[in-house]
């Protein structure tokens, strides 16, 4: 007899149909996989032998051929380890009477048969759902990430033997109840800006650079507190909404990260160590292609530690992605988009010794040193940074000054509000923040006074700005004066935007 | 195109067989002709010593440097050229030959010479490139090609075009090696002078000398910043010994960065803050600076700022009644305005 159930691969953040066909024919008993299955898929033969007699069930001594279709995807993975069991369960006829239907099966077999998770389920399930399939089974411990997907009937089993009870309606499994999505309701940080002392000027160019979607770069003295502020970041940007979470969480399930909650519902914060590969960061893999850490920080921050550490091709790679807010990754195995639509923060020391511009501490570094260090950023990737800012040097009395700081709440009130006002005005433009507009959006929304426009000319004489980096004081100006609640850009929300330029030396 | 005579006197100038001494006694009794042709016999005559470079290799190496200097378009000026500069004369082992790259006129021209160590407070900086640039108008500056100082010299008085850079290497090499646009800038605007010759590279001595022309050329010397063992202190040193003025900007006590010249003043040295007071030092006329149109909020910061020098930006605002990030958007106006400038980690200083 012929068994058809259909489980999912993973494609990139795609899930894609697999029919898996069971034959058990009479013969001399074999067990053959067909269907491009590499070495993971192939090894689930014995897991699911072993996983059906320890389950009290028949694993039948005929001439048994699994075929995995469509034949040309390569199937990778244990995903399939449900799927091949219950099919063969089906073929055997131990399934009388089962409801199988378009149920999909999802899950990985342990010996005892037990199921395991899988990763990558939310993609999937998202995926099947967008396919037509309402029903599905999945690995009790994927349960929380299941959850949140509505419109759909999904049984958490936890062993083999479960999973056929509730086919057969010996023991039917309760479907999972949807959950309602809280954001930041696994918020775990203590970081709050309210224990960040003194630095007004990191505090306000932190500010601006949430309101308007900029990436940013702090530069000042080690020990000033610089990994503290870029902490704070998640807790003054806006909430995620549900459909942001899922997308997010879907880069998350794909790359395994996923946390207890089973929904990424604070915005990532990644930190990868400057030791960290182009491949890393950007995504990529041998056959199958996993997301980087870019794709990880999807709706959140990308924090980079001592910039200049940081190789220089890994930093360049980084710039198309800024730009385009995706990542396309060609592999042997296929080529994948990724979304990458993240803030980059990024902090340094000054000069090699860190004391450059301290006022208690003197700078040992030659200027050719301090040169050569910032050269290791390059130009193309310092225009992409909106807002550059020092970080000053805490004095003993102010760490424990018990004066107290505005707390995120309040900065993430007028934040809220300066998207607010974006997300009104780009609502036919297919953009939501600032730091998206294109040369047309900023024609049409960041017209200069006379005077302000003197102001840029001026400074874009004296400065020896790139034509990027005019557009870029233009979006931060325009993000001050949302900030400011202001129609129009003032010449002071140009003067302060042109302050946060401190490698474009003024001459 | 050289005359045999003129590179003759190239190869003896440059010729590494005899030092600076034994060429001044080699030309006093004999032609460089002459001696380029029979260089044995008029050093066993005149200097009572032998050498052992054949003609042929002599012949090579003369040859070697007239197309090292056509490759570098560059020209020559003798100690008996028309434009040999008359205040070079007059110092201890004034350069035999120099080497020019530019406008050649300059060289006749009044000279006044700042410089500066390469690392530099920023408010000495843009005060230097200031007056250089009001300098300009009167006199050709000179200086050097390093970073800090030196390129505020440039910054400020290239557009005018008076501006010669000495180089402590030859005239087809660039120390540092990054500013080789900035020297590139020099030859088309400007012009590049050194006494090494084309090749020669950058050792420690070749500093020293060069600070020598430096001094020599110029009517007077400033230096904007000078640490105690600075090398602008040579420049300074050769300055006073050859009879030059010396002027200084004075330093906040204690600052590492500026020790050397306040040491110059109190050694009797010119304090100065602006360039009236060098061209009132040589009794000239200077146009009479215009005031910067402020608003009242950029003249009230400017004021406050003014009483300190250099202020931290949240004390500013403090004093300023206002947030900060109000008073950063107000200095960074005066910055561009050219009143005030960040002088690092969020502190600002002010310009006179």
């Amino acid at each position: 007899m012929i068994a058809k159930i259909v489980c999912y691969a993973l494609n990139g953040l795609e899930g894609v149909p697999v029919e898996v066909e069971t034959d058990v024919n009479k013969g001399v008993p074999s067990y053959d996989m067909v269907g491009l299955p590499d070495a993971a898929v192939k090894e689930s033969k014995e897991r699911v032998r072993s996983a059906l007699k320890n389950s009290g069930l028949l694993f039948p001594m005929n001439r048994i051929t699994i075929n995995f279709a469509p034949a040309d995807i390569r199937k990778e993975g244990a995903s399939f380890d449900l799927a091949v069991a219950v099919s063969l369960l089906k073929a055997s006829e131990q399934l009388v009477g089962a409801d199988i239907g378009d149920i999909v099966f999802l899950g990985e077999l342990a010996l005892n048969g037990d199921l395991r998770p899988i990763n990558g389920l939310l993609p999937i399930l998202i995926s099947a759902k967008g396919h037509g399939f309402t029903r599905f089974i999945i690995p009790g411990a994927n349960a929380r990430e299941a959850r949140f997907l509505g419109g759909a009937e999904i049984y958490p089993a936890d062993t083999l033997l479960d999973v056929v009870k509730h086919l057969v309606g010996m023991e039917p499994i309760p479907p999972l109840e949807m959950a309602e999505f809280v954001p930041n309701a696994g918020r775990s940080t203590s970081a709050d800006l309210k224990y960040v002392k003194g630095q007004p000027m990191a505090r306000r160019a932190l500010e601006i650079a949430v309101a308007g979607g900029h990436n940013l770069l702090m530069s000042g003295p080690p020990g000033t507190g610089k990994t503290m502020l870029a902490r704070c970041l998640p807790t003054i940007m806006p909430d995620l909404s549900f459909d942001e979470a899922l997308e997010i969480t879907k880069i998350h399930s794909v790359a395994g990260v996923l946390g207890e909650e089973g929904i990424v519902s604070e915005r990532p914060f990644r930190t990868p160590h400057h030791t960290a590969t182009t491949v890393s960061m950007c995504g990529g893999g041998n056959k199958i292609v996993h997301p980087g850490e870019i794709s990880l920080a999807h709706g959140g921050v990308l924090f980079l530690d001592e910039l200049p550490e940081y190789k220089r091709s890994t930093l360049e790679a980084l710039r198309q992605p800024l730009e385009d807010g995706k990542i396309t990754v060609s592999r042997a195995g296929g080529t994948f988009t990724f979304p990458a639509r993240f803030m980059m923060c990024a902090s340094m020391n000054p000069c090699p010794c860190g004391n450059y511009g301290s006022s208690e501490r003197t700078c040992s570094c030659t200027p050719s040193e301090i040169r050569r260090y910032r050269k290791k950023i390059s130009g193309p990737l310092l225009d992409r940074i909106d807002l550059q800012v020092e970080v000053d040097d805490i004095h003993y009395d102010e760490l424990t000054s018990s004066e107290e700081q505005e707390d995120s709440a309040t900065v993430k009130a007028r934040v809220d509000a300066a998207r607010r006002i974006q997300r009104a005005r780009f609502a036919e433009y297919g953009i939501s923040t600032n730091a998206e507009m294109g040369e047309r959006e900023i024609a049409q929304f960041c017209t200069l006074t006379k005077e302000g426009d003197g102001i840029l000319r001026s400074a874009f004489e004296r400065m020896h700005l790139s034509a990027r980096a005019r557009s870029r004081i233009i979006k931060v100006a325009r993000t001050i004066a949302d900030l400011d609640g202001s129609e129009d850009i003032q010449p002071r929300h140009v003067f302060e935007a042109v302050s946060y330029r401190i490698f474009d030396k003024i001459g | 195109m050289l005359t045999e005579e003129e590179r003759a006197y190239l190869w003896l100038c440059t010729a590494e067989e005899f030092d600076y001494r034994e060429k001044v006694t080699l030309l006093r009794a004999a032609q460089p002709a002459e001696i380029f042709l029979h260089a044995e016999e008029r050093a066993e005559e005149i200097l009572h010593r032998p050498i052992v470079t054949p003609l042929s290799m002599r012949e090579e190496r003369a040859d070697a440097l007239v197309k090292a200097l056509e490759q570098a378009d560059a020209f020559v000026v003798t100690l008996f050229s028309d434009d040999y500069p008359e205040s070079l004369k007059h110092i201890t082992a004034p350069p035999l030959i120099l080497f020019g790259s530019g406008n050649r006129e300059l060289l006749t021209k009044r000279k006044f010479c700042i410089v500066g160590s390469r690392v530099i407070p920023p408010w000495a900086e843009k005060t230097g490139k200031r007056i250089a640039k009001e300098l300009a108008s009167q006199f050709v500056l000179v200086t050097g090609l390093a970073e800090g100082g030196d390129l505020a010299v440039i910054d400020g008085a290239l557009p005018s075009g008076n501006l010669i850079s000495v180089l402590p290497c030859g005239i087809d090499c660039c120390y540092p090696a990054a500013h080789i646009t900035v020297k590139q800038k020099i030859r088309e605007k400007g012009l590049l002078l050194t006494e090494l010759a084309p090749g020669d590279t950058t050792r420690k001595y070749t500093f020293h000398a060069r600070n020598r022309i430096l001094a020599g050329l110029s009517e007077g010397v400033l230096v904007l910043a000078a640490g105690k063992r600075s090398g602008t202190l040579i420049t300074a040193s050769a300055a006073l010994d050859y009879g030059r003025d010396v002027f200084a900007f004075p330093h906040n006590v204690g600052t590492a960065a500026g020790e050397g010249c306040n040491d110059l003043i109190k050694k009797g040295a010119a304090l100065v803050t602006c360039s009236q007071d060098i061209f009132g030092w040589y009794g000239m006329q200077c146009a009479e600076r215009e005031e910067l149109p402020l608003t009242e909020e950029e003249g009230r910061v400017l004021a406050i700022l003014r009483e300190e020098g250099e202020m931290h930006l949240t004390a500013i605002a403090e004093r300023a009644g206002m947030k900060p990030f109000e008073a950063s958007a107000v200095l960074s106006a005066l910055e561009i305005k050219g009143a005030a400038v960040k002088s690092g980690g969020n502190k600002y200083s002010i310009l006179s």
